[in-house]
């Protein structure tokens, strides 16, 4: 086997097998271990250890010129003596040992790892190694057997994978002369995998502790498809790596992530959430893992400059920005919109820029105040029908809806009666909006019913199956502000049912009707809630305060037999009857209320 | 004016522009793509079609229409060495970060393009702050080495700019509207008159800021029948009326002659080449602009159009065809070599993107105003409309991600 081969899958065990154990042991089963011990303060005070020992040991280690081989090794036997005696103790002391040992040992390894791999590897080939090699980690760990096998069972495996890992190391050359390189700190790159892991750690903690997040994303049935979405993605991560890009990939993970954040909140979209959270902490981790030795500026590749990043980049971004991210959410059963934000701006800063000096963060700073100040206030209407008027102007309906019926227009016939400008012009802000994607709403209060907004506010395609307008369902949860936006369109057409029902007297239909399309108009607009055979049983009757119409046997309060029963009907479909739940069909044409009215006429016994 | 000479405030100013172009496209994507499936919704959650729209209306106007307005400022004010200027356009990104947020969390003035509440109105302000100091930092010091007029018109536009955030604070609030056609409740043709007389002294002043050479004399008549036009359009406003009214119909048709009118004026200037394509988009553009903009007012046409896509498709005329070519030309002019370098690629196809666009837009809402059936079906003619009009929107979005990929490729500061 040629150098280049023996090479790579040496640092693919190694990688695997240190990445593999931080996972399993560091992150799961030592601290399952830990909470049935102890609780409180005394867990995270062992925890602090583990990361102090990280960070720590990193700096050390890549400062004492020992970074290599056989100080990689010794990690690991490192680790496999904490895997095996984590489980034989209960002294809050003992733990605390062990977890700092096991930090030490882990910062010690990854830096010596990204050294090794730095020294042993070129970038092309390399990224392929070490994108197979965090594939295999996480494929592993998300196996069904293993991840919910017992943690004294966990820490065995691990101990087995650290050791996979040492045989990997033991098979990599040190590196020849330790000319000491830039040691300049890698801003740019803590920034951007600073930024991910922060934002990670937090939704992942988030997800992992609320049940409910956790069954929808990663709960125990899904893990073949979690372990095969990490490993497939670690290796497109090695391919994208090996053509450069680092920065886009990141930016990527970090879309990713972000989407993955905001769907993992809503039932709608968790399982897909479930789907992009794995390949995007697979992405990113490829990148974190391939980094200091392959993908940073390549200066000194063989002394100190490759340690010293690997100390700073796993130190702050890693153990620091995981504990951060961890420690801020720990109260959320949802995962902030604000951290996928904030940690995007850090990615856009970090990848898309030029670091930015001084006077550009202290001008950023004056403005972020300034616009967070504002942000966080919250201006609470004490009047319903204002509050009503808010969430109109919140939710940008004026972008779809007018409040402007045109006088002389065909607006006056269907959304009449006109109001005067000046009235119009008296509202603070003034609601006139430029363009309809929907129908005018001066005077929606008075064709229709509360019950009508509430049910097209939830589900808009159940009463108007081709209606573009997006579900507002969230206002109606708990605590949401849909009533008073009902209540305000309400008020402020209620006045003008008066002038509807004279309107509507008035009106008569211009056309003849249009051909036999009764039946499927009926079935369009009317079926919902009169039920297909007109028997007043539609999926939607329970919704209403009234039950619909039985428009087959009556009674017929609205439209009795006699003198212009057609017109009469014709009239009900096109404006309702205003003040109860039965709607208008405004836009209709003329030749379809025609059509609708000889259906209904044929459907009356 | 040294065009290579761009300055850190330029070239920043001109990415950021670029930038902002790009998020705004993508935004309007995702407008398109929800109107055609409008489940998609559920993907943002409580951020819902209503929200997202002044995200794209706002950061096409104060990201991408602003930019470059920033970057001729720099240029006329000659920021080049200022190491202020690059840091105050990135206050005015985080101004519109802060207004993104504001937006999309339901905060809103509900006044079309004037939508800055609360902090992120004063964020803005303080953005408007910090230029206006960078420019005023750069008038005092270099106003010894300009001419009497030049240090007088520059002076004439610190207070004018100083007037701004105040102008800002009562334009957004809710309590100010402007005068309105009874007739349809849009604007009049007075106040259309007016806002694009301020355009057309932007055109008119142009060349000779950006220290184009003169090839002949320029002809100082235009200023006075500017004035004059400016003058009628003071008594129109005052007299009201309506679309159906002839003064107004009038005045608003006195823009017309200016389509050529800008057109031989900039002929008197010897443009460079790399100008060149830019400069003609944005005449073409602007001639349209104005002959539609006249002929959507005309009775009978306006009350059609009315609150239909056909307004939709006069509002991207304006914005994605004349407006951005406009931005285009000054970052061409401005924003040095590697920007003008990437704006070079992609012209053709950005213009026959909008044109399409626009066109197709301006039928739907030809059919729109016909019969208003659409609102509860969804016609086939509308349904291709909206298709055409996101695959435009992917030409374009596609086309801003190469030129803003361009104008970072290399640092170009000097």
């Amino acid at each position: 086997m040629n150098r280049k081969w023996s090479s790579g899958i040496a640092v693919t065990l190694a990688v695997a097998g240190v990445y593999a154990y931080f996972l399993l042991f560091a992150q799961f089963a030592f601290l399952e271990l830990l909470q049935a011990k102890l609780s409180g303060q005394g867990l995270k005070g062992v925890l602090a250890m583990m990361a102090l020992g990280g960070v720590v040991s990193g700096f050390v280690v890549s400062r004492s010129g020992k970074v290599g081989r056989t100080a990689f090794i010794l990690a690991m036997v490192g680790c496999v003596v904490v895997a095996w005696c984590s489980s034989l103790t209960d002294s809050t002391i003992l733990f605390s040992i062990l977890s700092l040992v096991m930090g030490c040992s882990l910062g010690t390894a990854t830096v010596c790892l990204a050294s090794l791999i730095g020294g042993n590897l070129e970038p092309k080939f390399g990224c392929l190694w070490v994108g197979l090699g965090t594939g295999l980690a996480y494929g592993l760990c998300n196996i069904p057997l293993i991840f919910t096998a017992p943690p004294a069972l966990q820490a065995s495996i691990s101990a087995a994978l650290a050791t996979v890992a040492a045989v990997g190391g033991a098979r990599l050359q040190d590196s020849q002369g330790r000319t000491p390189g830039a040691k300049s700190i890698p801003w740019r790159a803590i920034l951007v995998f600073g930024a991910l892991v922060w934002m990670d750690s937090a939704a992942f903690y988030v997800i992992q502790h609320a049940p409910e997040l956790k069954d929808g994303t990663w709960g125990e049935e899904r893990l073949w498809r979690n372990a095969a979405v990490h490993f497939s993605t670690a290796i497109l991560a090695g391919f994208w790596l090996s053509k450069g890009g680092w920065k886009s990939l990141c930016a990527t993970a970090w879309a990713l992530l972000a989407l993955a954040g905001w769907w993992v909140n809503e039932p709608a979209t968790r399982e897909w959430a479930g789907w992009i959270y794995p390949a995007g902490v697979s992405l990113y981790s490829t990148a974190l893992v391939a980094w200091p030795g392959l993908l940073a500026e390549r200066v000194g590749i063989e002394g100190r400059s490759t340690a010293s990043r690997a100390a700073w980049l796993f130190g702050i971004a890693g153990w620091v920005g995981s504990a951060n991210g961890i420690g801020m959410v720990e109260s959320l059963q949802r995962v902030p919109g604000g951290f996928l934000m904030a940690a995007g701006v850090a990615v856009l800063v970090g990848t898309a820029f030029t670091l930015p000096n001084w006077r550009v963060l202290v001008i950023l700073g004056a403005i972020g105040a300034t616009g967070w100040i504002g942000l966080s206030e919250k201006q609470i209407e004490p009047d319903r029908i204002a509050r009503g008027r808010q969430v109109y102007g919140s939710e940008g309906c004026i972008h779809c809806h007018s409040q402007y019926v045109r006088p002389g227009s065909r607006d006056e016939e269907i959304w009449g009666p006109v109001r005067s400008p000046e009235e119009v012009l008296k509202g603070q802000p003034v609601l006139i909006g430029n363009r309809r994607q929907g129908p005018d709403l001066s005077n929606v209060g008075a064709r229709r019913s509360e019950a009508w907004l509430r049910q097209h506010f939830i589900d808009p395609r159940s009463l108007v199956p081709d209606s573009r307008m997006p579900s507002y369902a969230h206002l109606f949860e708990p605590g949401g502000k849909g009533d008073d936006l009902i209540h305000y369109l309400r008020q402020s057409g209620i006045g003008q049912i008066p002038m509807i029902i004279a309107k509507a007297s008035s009106w008569s239909p211009n056309a003849v009707a249009a051909g036999s399309n009764g039946s499927a108009l009926f079935s369009t607009h009317c079926a919902m809630c009169h039920g297909e055979e007109g028997l007043g049983n539609g999926r939607l009757a329970g919704n209403f305060q009234r039950p619909p119409a039985n428009l087959v046997a009556g009674p017929f309060a609205w439209t009795p037999a006699g003198d212009e029963l057609g017109l009469r009907i014709a009239r009900v479909i096109k404006f309702g009857l205003p003040g109860t739940d039965m709607p208008g069909h405004e836009t209709l044409e003329d030749s379809e209320v025609l059509a609708l009215r000889d259906h209904l006429l044929q459907l009356r016994r | 004016m040294a065009f290579e000479d761009a300055g850190e405030g330029r070239v920043t100013a001109a990415r950021h522009a670029l930038g902002w172009l790009l998020v705004a496209n993508a935004v309007g994507v995702w407008l398109s793509a929800l109107l055609l499936w409008p489940g998609l919704g559920r993907l943002a959650g409580e951020a819902g079609y209503g929200r997202w729209v002044p995200v794209h209306l706002n950061l096409q106007l104060y990201g991408w229409t602003s930019l470059p307005l920033l970057c001729w400022l720099f240029g006329i004010y000659q920021t080049g060495q200022s190491k202020w200027a690059g840091p105050a356009v990135w206050g005015w990104s985080g101004a519109l970060i802060i207004g993104s947020m504001f937006w999309l969390s339901g905060k809103t003035t509900g006044k079309i393009f004037l939508d800055w509440s609360g902090g992120s109105l004063w964020s803005l302000i303080v953005a408007q702050i910090v230029l206006w100091l960078v420019l005023a930092s750069a008038w005092i010091k270099k106003r010894h080495a300009w001419s009497k007029a030049k240090r007088f018109a520059t002076g004439l536009g610190l207070l004018m700019l100083a007037a701004v955030p105040l102008m800002l604070v009562i334009a957004t609030s809710p309590t100010t509207y402007p005068p309105i056609d009874k007739t349809t409740g849009g604007p009049t043709g007075a106040s259309l008159l007016g806002s694009t007389l301020s355009v057309i002294a932007l055109l008119l002043i142009l060349p000779s800021s950006l220290g184009l050479v003169r090839k002949s004399p320029s002809w100082k008549w235009l200023w006075w029948v500017f004035g004059a036009e400016f003058v009628a359009f003071m008594v129109l406003e005052a007299r009201g009326g309506s679309h159906f009214t002839l003064p107004q119909i009038v005045g608003l048709g006195l823009l017309l002659p200016w389509m050529g009118w800008i057109s031989r004026e900039w002929r008197n200037f010897e443009w460079p080449e790399r100008s060149v394509f830019w400069k003609r988009s944005m005449l073409v553009w602007w001639g349209v602009l104005v002959i539609a903009g006249w002929l959507e007012f005309l009775p009978g046409l306006l009350d059609r159009m009315k609150f239909t896509n056909g307004l939709v498709a006069h509002a991207h005329l304006a914005m994605a065809g004349f407006t951005s070519s406009f931005g285009l030309l000054l970052l061409t002019l401005l924003g040095g070599d590697k920007v003008a370098t990437a704006l070079s690629r992609g012209g053709r196809l950005w213009n026959a993107a909008v044109g399409l666009h626009v066109l197709v837009l301006m039928i739907c809402g030809w059919l729109e105003g016909g019969s208003f059936s659409w609102i509860e079906g969804q016609p086939p003619w509308r349904e291709v409309a909206f298709v055409i009009r996101l695959l435009c929107g992917l030409v374009m979005l596609a086309i801003a991600v190469l030129w803003w990929r361009g104008s970072l490729l290399k640092s170009d500061e000097s």
